[in-house]
Formats: structure tokens, sequence, C-alpha cells
């Protein structure tokens, strides 16, 4: 059973978004509900100030409060290691919102980004919360897969339609392999500089393993305990930010 | 409405209420029935505009959230996802944790100079619980989804599981005990064994609540054991504020109106010592609160810096604290009908006002620094938020016009009537 991860090589990223419209054509996300998002941040005061940036994905984690927070079981972590919402249980209490460190939980009802609302422009006739004009065909609400309907919360998938079906005992998924490509991340296929990798974390020979071996990964606000199964490699040039300060320091 | 004086089931009250309506025909029927009682009364009030006022915000909030949903809420994803519904949730619950706490001081500890707030307590607790629930019903996504899927599911490992748990056997526990003293039963094994099973439901379901909050180490403010003991101890004070505010609004604000038992409560020495009491204790548990918030360095505790330039935080800590700690100790103005009220309703401001800047300030820290969230989130009420608050204090009002008429919230165990001047029914129909 494969244990499925993220490596994101900062020094790489060069913040181009690729990835965010990528997930949200993958998976008919609304505007501004970033599945995955790119965070710009700034480190410094002025004139040594730096602009930084880093790309958020849920981190799927090992240990993940909102699946232990959920009342009702409707996010779970599979044995594969992807942490999924089941549209079908889920009561839109948002408790698993607060209980996220990363902030990349989307409550499905709230006020669009920008007007006019999508959701009325486009109004689904059916359970959907919106109707939008392309969508991709996939849909499974179990594993919150696919348009969502109104009140519930929502999230990256890590694909789980695609990476699922990937063949049984493949290390990686890369989008440079032609008998992988369709089952990687949809993130992961379109950023142009390959910063990101996907494989599986529990076998030893994975390209993923390796480059958190040899690179030094890092983990989000890994003293919080959730052990993300996202790592990044900050090397000389990238950077996690280690807090959420808000002060200048 | 002579006959309504003591129903002793609802199914009397029902056949009662059949008679009456065959008697005076539909509309002089509706008309007894929206001022409950030919003539009219402060209970009657209540009732009324409670109804009115509750139909109007029910109007209003059910119009916006089929026409907008989730999206008539400020709350964001990126930032307060909890807003002044939940709020107002954890206000009435721990208000309704309160009320037990109150009626256990005779029911469960012995303290027979409470037996005559002890009815009304439970009849509050259980229509303040009500308005909690109601209002929480409003802001989640599936509400009605809730009834079988966690029940089916049992996810043990979440607070608000427990919570929901918890409440649910405290609600049951206090309709059940309420039936008991209905039917004058307030000292039989059963009924002693439920104001036990009540009293330890509602410390565990308001501990709860509070660690709903406190098991949340992402979220600093929040987080420690320290959250639930506060929950706890803020809750008695409400329900306190509340059962004495409640007293007097029934018997119009007047000492005088009020039957013996009740009267030389409210100008004995016990009522303002045990309310001084709570008010100093959460008067230092806020103080606290705030000290080790403001003094700390830890990530994300920047929002007590937010509240403490806040300034409804001002309000909750000077006129909804300290004033009527200092009513209440001044032997001048302890004793006094108009300072007891004054104190109980500036408390009821200032804990309402607690909860909301727990929940807020708490959310205000962004997650970590970043393009969506460069400094603390804004967030303000929408109408709608606000029009869900005023529901659930609109249902409190006039179901609690409803239980002074239907039910005799004044009333003692027989040995206390014995013992003291018989009581007669709080509001005369």
């Amino acid at each position: 059973m494969p244990k499925w991860g993220m490596v994101i090589d900062l020094e790489k990223c060069t913040g181009c978004q690729a990835c965010t419209v990528a997930c949200g054509m993958e998976n008919s996300r609304l505007p501004g509900e970033n599945w995955q998002d790119v965070v710009f941040f700034t480190e410094g005061e002025y004139p040594s100030v730096q602009v930084k940036w880093f790309p958020r994905p849920c981190m799927h984690c090992e240990n993940p409060s909102c699946v232990h927070v959920c009342p009702t079981r409707a996010t779970y972590k599979t044995e594969e290691g992807f942490v999924l919402v089941d549209w079908n249980k889920c009561i839109g209490c948002k408790y698993c919102m607060i209980a996220c460190p990363y902030g990349v939980r989307f409550y499905t009802d709230e006020k669009p980004l920008n007007p006019p609302d999508p959701r009325k422009v486009f109004r689904s006739g059916d359970a959907h919360s919106w109707n939008p004009p392309w969508k991709a065909p996939q849909e499974d609400w179990k594993h919150g897969v696919g348009i969502q309907p109104r009140g519930v919360v929502s999230k990256c998938t890590f694909c789980y339609h695609r990476v699922s079906k990937a063949p049984k005992g493949v290390a990686d998924l890369s989008e440079h392999d032609p008998r992988t490509r369709d089952y990687t991340p949809a993130c992961v296929v379109a950023c142009p500089p390959t910063a990101r990798y996907f494989g599986d974390l529990d076998n030893p020979e994975s390209e993923v393993s390796k480059l958190i071996a040899n690179k030094r990964g890092v983990r989000l606000l890994d003293h919080l305990g959730n052990k993300p199964q996202v790592y990044y490699l900050a090397g000389e040039g990238g950077a996690v930010p280690s807090n959420r300060a808000i002060k200048n320091s | 409405m002579e006959r309504m004086a003591q129903p002793r089931n609802l199914i009397e009250v029902a056949q009662y209420l059949l008679a009456l309506w065959r008697e005076e025909g539909t509309l002089r029927f509706l008309r007894i029935a929206l001022d409950l009682g030919h003539r009219k009364s402060i209970a009657g009030r209540m009732w009324f505009w409670g109804l009115v006022v509750g139909l109007a915000s029910l109007a209003f909030v059910s119009y916006m959230l089929i026409t907008e949903g989730g999206a008539a809420f400020n709350t964001s994803s990126d930032g307060v996802n909890w807003g002044m519904a939940i709020s107002t949730y954890v206000f009435f619950a721990l208000t309704s944790s309160g009320l037990t706490f109150i009626a256990s001081l005779p029911m469960v500890f012995g303290f027979r100079e409470f037996y005559p707030i002890a009815k009304r307590c439970l009849w509050l607790a259980i229509i303040t619980l009500g308005a909690g629930f109601s209002v929480l019903a409003l802001e989640l996504g599936h509400p009605f989804r809730m009834l079988w899927v966690m029940p089916a599911n049992l996810q043990y490992l979440s607070p608000m599981f427990w919570m929901g748990v918890f409440y649910l056997i405290d609600l049951v526990l206090l309709l059940v005990k309420f039936d008991r003293l209905w039917h004058d039963d307030w000292d039989s094994p059963l009924s002693q064994a439920l104001a036990v099973g009540s009293f330890v439901a509602v410390l565990l379901a308001s501990g709860m609540l509070g660690l709903v909050f406190g098991s949340m180490v992402m979220r600093p403010m929040w987080y420690g054991s320290f959250t639930a003991v506060f929950f706890i101890l803020t809750a008695a004070l409400s329900g306190a504020a509340a059962i004495v505010l409640a007293v007097y609004f029934a018997y119009g604000f007047r000492q005088e109106a009020m039957p013996e038992p009740l009267r030389s409560m409210a100008s004995g020495a016990a009522l303002p010592k045990v309310f001084a009491t709570l008010i100093g204790i959460a008067l230092v548990s806020v103080v606290l609160r705030m000290w080790t918030g403001l003094w700390s360095n830890l990530d994300g505790l920047e929002g007590f810096h937010d509240m403490a330039r806040s300034p409804a935080f001002h309000v909750e800590l000077w006129l909804g604290l300290a004033l009527p700690f200092a009513l209440m100790l001044a032997p001048r103005t302890q004793r006094s009908a108009r300072w007891q009220i004054t104190a109980s309703a500036l408390v009821l401001l200032g804990l309402f006002i607690e909860r909301y800047e727990f929940l807020i300030r708490g959310q205000v820290v962004p997650m970590f620094k970043g393009a969506w969230a460069s400094g603390l989130t804004v967030y303000t009420p929408s109408a709608t938020e606000w029009a869900m608050t005023v529901l659930g204090f609109a249902i409190v009002f006039a179901f609690y016009g409803l239980g002074e008429k239907l039910f005799d919230l004044s009333a003692v165990p027989p040995s206390e009537r014995l013992a003291g001047a018989a009581p007669r029914p709080a509001v005369q129909p």
C-alpha cells in the first residue's frame, strides 16, 4: 500500500500559479476557491525586503487534526494517505476549517471573491452548488471529487480521481513518464519548471523519498504535530514561513 | 384562563385549548392565545412581542438563507470561519448550563433558600438551550443530516461530538426533571437522581464546549484546559445574571409584586453574595487570560492586542463585570432592586460581548502571513447574523412568557410551603 506524498522544490518554483489554474480546471473550482494556492509574502523591511512565495496544497497530514475534529467522520484518511471529505456526510459545521493549521479548506456558501457570483450566473438545477459551462467529467461525492453540493466543506484531494487509478507498485507518478502521466495530480503535470514531485513516501527508492533525504525536505508548521505529507525543499533561495507572524520581525 | 393555572400535562393543556377555541370562536381565541389570557399581563406581552420579533427575524433569516445561502454571513474561508451565530449559540448554551448550576444549589447541594428560583431556572435553562440550538441549526450547512450522521458514525475523538452528546443528555434530563416538578415531585428518589444526573451532564456539556475551542493547538488564543474551566465558571455567572433579571422581569421589576419566598430571597443577603462571588471569579478569569495573552510572544496571540484595542472589550470589562461587581459588594446597592436589575443586565451584556470577543479574536490572526492575509482579519456581523441573534433572544422572551403563564414557575416543594408563606401564582390571569 503506497503512502502518497508530494515534494515541492521552492528553488525551482517561479510562483507562476500554473498549478492553481490547472487545479481549478481539473477540479472545477470557483474563483478564489483555490484548493492549490500560491501564497506570496514578504520577508524583512525596506530596503532589504524580499518577496517570497510558496505553493500551498492540502498537506494530507499523517496525523490530520481535521479528521479528528469532524463530528460525523465526513473527513477521513484513507490507507493510501489521502485526506478526503465525504460530501454525503458533511454537515457544514466548519470545525475542520477551524482545526486545519494550513487554511486549505473551503466552505461552499460564501460571498464571492468578486461579483458577480458565478453560482448565480451559472445556476444549478439540481443538488450541485453551481453548473459551470465547462466542467471536468469526474464526480465522486464520497471522495470529495467534482462540483460539491451547497453547505459542505471542500479541499484538495491530491487528485484522488487520477492517483487512485495508478498502476500498483509504482514508486513515482511523474508527468515525464507516459505510463504514469494520466495518474499524476494536475498541479504536478502542469508545473512548468518541474518543481513538484509526487510518489510513495514509504518507498525508499521513490524520487520523493530521495529528495526529502538528500535535500533536507521540511514540513510546514511541523511543530504542531500534524506531520504533513507535503515536503518543501527550501535550498538556498526558497523559504517556508516557519510561523504565521504578522509582527514585523 | 383560570382553568389553565395548573395544567398537569400537555394533554390537559391541549384539551383546555380546544374547549376554549369552541367556546370563544376562532378570532377571540387567537386574541386570547396571543395575549395569553383574557386580560393583558407582563407574561402575555413577553409572549406576544417575542413571537412578533421572532417571526419577523425568522422570516428575514429564512429569506436570506434561501436566496443567498451561507453567503448571507460575513464569514470566510480565509479568515473568520465561525461568526456571530456561533458566539450567540455559545452564549445561550452556557447561560443554560449556568441556570442548571443555580437550580442545582437547592436540588443537589441542599441550599434550601434557593428553592424559590429552582423551577424557573429549569424552564429558562430549557428555553435558552432551545434558542441556542435554533441559532446553531440555522448556521449549519446541513442541520437535519446531523441528526442521523452523527449517531451513525460516532467520531469519539471529536470534542464537538461529545459536546453534542452531553448537551443532548442535558436537554433530555432538563425536560424530564421539569416534568417531575410540574407534577410536584421534588424529592422522590427519581427526582433526586435526575437532579444529580442533570448537574453532572451540564458540567460535562459546558466543559466540553470549552474543549471544542481548548483542544485547538493551532489556535493559541483558545488552546488549553483553562478554556474549559473558564467556560464553566463564566457559565455559572451568566446563569445567575439571567435568573435575577428573569425574576424581576416577570414581576414588573418590583420586589413588592413577588410572592413571599422570592421576595425575601431577592432582598436577602445570600443573593448578592453569590452574585458578587461569581462576578469576581469571572472578572479574575478574564483579566488572567488577557494578561498571559498580552505578555506572551507566542505567535498567534496578537489577537489579544486587538482585543485590548476593542471598545467592546472595555464595555465588557468595566461596565459588564467591574461595575456590577462593585454594585453587588457595596452594602448600599447590593440589596436594592434597581441595582440588582442593573447589575444582572450589565453582566449579561458583558458576557454576550465576552463570547463574541473570545470567538472572533481567536480567529483574526491568520494561520500564516501571505497573499490573502497580510494582517489581522476584519470581521463585522452581517444583517442576517444580527437577525439570528435577535431570533435567539426573541425565542427566550416568548417562551419565558409562555412558561410564566402555563407553569407555576415560583413553585417550591411542599415542605418549604409549610415553612414559609404559601406561594401564589406568579401572574394572575
